[in-house]
């Protein structure tokens, strides 16, 4: 199987699609030439022209808000929000209108639209370029809410997305996007609402998203070491979220902790303990424990950053407090 | 905040420790994983680390056995009140009565820490429920579920989880534990049986040890059979073509029937913390089936006759030997009757059969000597044992019931 990066995987999902379908164009700001502030989308107009890859003026609203009337005209638009902290100016547009369309036109309109976002910390972009906003998006109905940790995952994915008759935002990680892994020959979509179990175990769950994904497996190596056996879930998507797969999860390791770099309070991980605690109440042998950024605006500071950010270690602390003894 | 340390489970099957020393003194500063103590299991001795950074404000075991999750000492910070936190240690521990929780309470810690030592300190009775009474029991979820389940009184149980919180492995530990393995004795392979227990002989293990943890009392009378058995054979006498036999356990059941009816209190059941007492009698009979002891119930034995109750007691004992029972011909029981009479046993005690409040175990009517008006003659006896519940029935009420018993099998007209 060949090896991508998370970036290059993305780069061919997008490739692939706009090569499928003439439908398929991305907007965003500087994509064309310069191929994106993350290099994801460099060589693309290239072989597709500045048609289909289209470089926008500096508003996100207007970015959002034309993606959305393309897509109600039919085209698959796959637009490009450069940091997901600037999704809040674009919010009108997502949750008032993307989001509304389908229901309230009684099915007569449908939005495939895709917004792909990235964000993330652990290379001090500081408070306004590092945020994990994902949970806003999930307590809108209309919205399906995608957050890719892998390169295979981002490339399948991607295509479900993209080819999605609702709207989708697409949540990617900045640090992730050098990491290599292999990928199938040829592309195969992963359904949305579909979680991946990337590891079995049998004491607690560690039900993690995005970067958290891969500080939980290496939590989940530490705590081997120590004798506890741990299962690592990503949902992926985390609306539709997979609530059978998670919740039979943790009925077989009756103990379950959430990850993710999004503050704790009034994150995913709380829509997670809620869904767990209900459908595997008679089955909890601990309390679920969250683990999540501290409740602080994002440090420059390099040390500052590590400190409010988590990491294996707090994962790892968490587990054991799951299995804890007096 | 002051912290409960508690005698930490080391390994799989570990009940109890015995602190052998502690490695650190009252008022001494500790930092998490600096050995705190030296604890005895009955594979090895270990130092126990602490958990956590502070000062010892206090050790509440300073040498001697515990249950895992009991607290041995309390973790803080230099000054803290945690008189409150003592007495709970203490009298949660099992050992100090309320007053001297409450007089540690009103003491400052200091003062209390600063004090020698007594003698009078509860060390004998740590090993006791950490709990006070009537404080809520903490338990997760599955462990809650596991014990329901099982029937197993979650209060008994010593949590080890934090904050000693029951969790699942502890009610596992809690099940497992009254059956500590005597070593099995040496004995050729081969001649030793193995028999793997069917869920009715667990259940009536689980069910019957229930019962032994009630406390009860016997009563036992022996009654003149002369009517009884001539009352049955006259009714055999009559006995028209397909009808069933009458045993004298069946005349038996029709006039205790009887009396259960007179006498409710000997009628009841637990239920919900409550008793119930009946205005009709079910008597449960207890039948030796091939899988096991099992109770039938014949309903409202107060009001069938006893052609119609011998009826219904050939079919269910039937019923029984060939597994075909139904749940509904177990239920509903208000009292039972056990009969070991037909194998020469001339008198015994019955376990209760919970939730009802009482069991009659009825013996064999033999010829015996017997005094009759002043006079030793020989004439058949049987010999009643009632055992009662007495969180149900006063020996009073035991008596009456027992003595109308004896009445109706004496004078069965009088049933009537």
């Amino acid at each position: 199987m060949p090896e991508l990066t998370y970036r290059e995987a993305v780069r061919d999902a997008l490739a692939r699609a706009l090569r499928e379908d003439d439908g398929v164009f991305l907007m965003g700001e500087d994509i064309a030439e310069m191929g994106g502030s993350m290099a994801v989308t460099q060589g693309l107009l290239e072989e597709f022209g500045p048609q289909r890859i289209r470089n926008t003026p500096i508003s996100e609203m207007a970015i959002v808000g034309s993606g959305i009337g393309a897509a109600l005209q039919g085209m698959r638009p796959v637009v490009e929000i450069m940091y997901e902290d600037f999704l809040t100016l674009s919010m009108e547009q997502l949750v008032n209108q993307a989001a509304k369309h389908r229901t309230m036109s009684g099915g007569q309109l449908k939005v495939p639209l895709t917004v792909r976002t990235q964000g993330g910390a652990g290379w001090s972009p500081g408070a306004q370029h590092a945020q994990q906003l994902e949970a806003w998006f999930v307590h809108v109905p209309g919205l399906k809410v995608v957050f890719a940790s892998t390169p295979e995952d981002v490339r399948g994915l991607l295509w479900s997305s993209i080819y999605d008759d609702n709207p989708v935002v697409f949540f990617e990680h900045r640090t992730l996007y050098p990491i290599k892994g292999e990928v199938p020959e040829e592309l195969e979509p992963i359904p949305l609402g579909k979680a991946r179990v990337h590891r079995e175990g049998t004491d607690v769950t560690v039900v993690a998203t995005g970067r958290l994904v891969h500080e939980s497996l290496a939590a989940a190596e530490q705590a081997e070491a120590d004798g506890i056996s741990v299962e690592v879930v990503d949902p992926r998507t985390l609306l539709p979220l997979d609530e059978e797969t998670i919740v039979e999860s943790v009925k077989k390791t009756t103990r379950c902790v959430t990850a993710h770099e999004a503050v704790t309070r009034g994150g995913f991980g709380a829509e997670l303990a809620a869904v767990i605690q209900h459908g595997a109440f008679d089955y909890l042998d601990a309390p679920i424990e969250r683990v999540g950024s501290k409740f602080a605006p994002l440090p420059f500071a390099p040390v500052m950053e590590q400190h409010v950010v988590p990491h294996a270690a707090d994962v790892l602390e968490a587990i054991k407090k799951t299995v804890a003894r007096a | 905040m002051a912290v409960e340390v508690k005698l930490p489970r080391l390994g799989q099957g570990m009940e109890a420790g015995t602190i052998v020393r502690w490695l650190k003194s009252e008022g001494e500063a500790v930092s998490k994983g600096e050995p705190l103590y030296e604890l005895d299991t009955d594979k090895v001795t270990q130092e126990v680390e602490a958990e956590a950074d502070g000062v010892l404000l206090k050790i509440v075991l300073p040498e001697g056995e515990a249950d895992v999750g009991t607290t041995v000492a309390i973790l803080g910070s230099e000054g803290e009140d945690v008189s409150e936190l003592i007495a709970g240690a203490q009298g949660g521990n099992g050992g100090a009565p309320a007053a001297a929780a409450d007089e540690a309470a009103s003491e400052p810690a200091k003062s209390r820490a600063e004090e020698p030592r007594s003698g009078s300190e509860p060390q004998g009775s740590l090993a006791a429920p950490a709990r006070r009474p009537g404080e809520r029991v903490k338990a997760s979820p599955l462990a809650r579920r596991i014990a329901r389940e099982r029937g197993i009184d979650l209060a008994a149980l010593t949590g080890t989880g934090p904050d000693g919180r029951i969790i699942a492995e502890d009610v596992e530990q809690g099940v497992a534990a009254p059956a500590p393995a005597a070593a099995p004795a040496a004995v050729p392979a081969g001649e030793v049986e193995i028999v793997e227990l069917t869920s009715v002989r667990k259940t009536i293990a689980r069910r019957l040890t229930e019962a032994w943890q009630a406390p009860v009392f016997q009563l036992t009378v022996t009654a003149n059979a002369v009517e009884l058995v001539a009352t049955r054979e006259r009714m055999v006498e009559l006995l028209r073509e397909g009808e069933v036999k009458p045993t004298v356990n069946d005349v038996l059941t029709r006039v205790v029937a009887s009396a259960l009816v007179r006498h409710r209190p000997v009628n009841a059941t637990f239920v919900d913390g409550k008793l119930q007492r009946y205005p009709g009698a079910n008597v449960g009979i207890a039948v030796a089936a091939p899988s096991g002891l099992i109770v039938p119930v014949i309903r409202d034995a107060d009001r069938k006759s006893v052609q119609r109750i011998a009826a219904d007691r050939a079919d269910l004992v039937s019923r029984a030997r060939d597994g075909k029972l139904q749940l509904a011909d177990l239920e509903g029981g208000t009292f039972t009757i056990s009969n070991l009479g037909m194998y020469g046993i001339e008198q015994f005690i019955a376990v209760l059969n919970p939730p009802q409040v009482a069991i009659l175990a009825v013996g064999s009517i033999e010829d015996r000597p017997h005094a009759i008006d002043g006079k030793l003659e020989i004439a058949p006896t049987l010999t009643l044992t009632l055992t009662c519940d007495h969180r149900a029935i006063d020996g009073s009420e035991g008596a009456e019931f027992l003595r109308t018993v004896k009445q109706f099998v004496e004078s069965p007209a009088l049933a009537l």
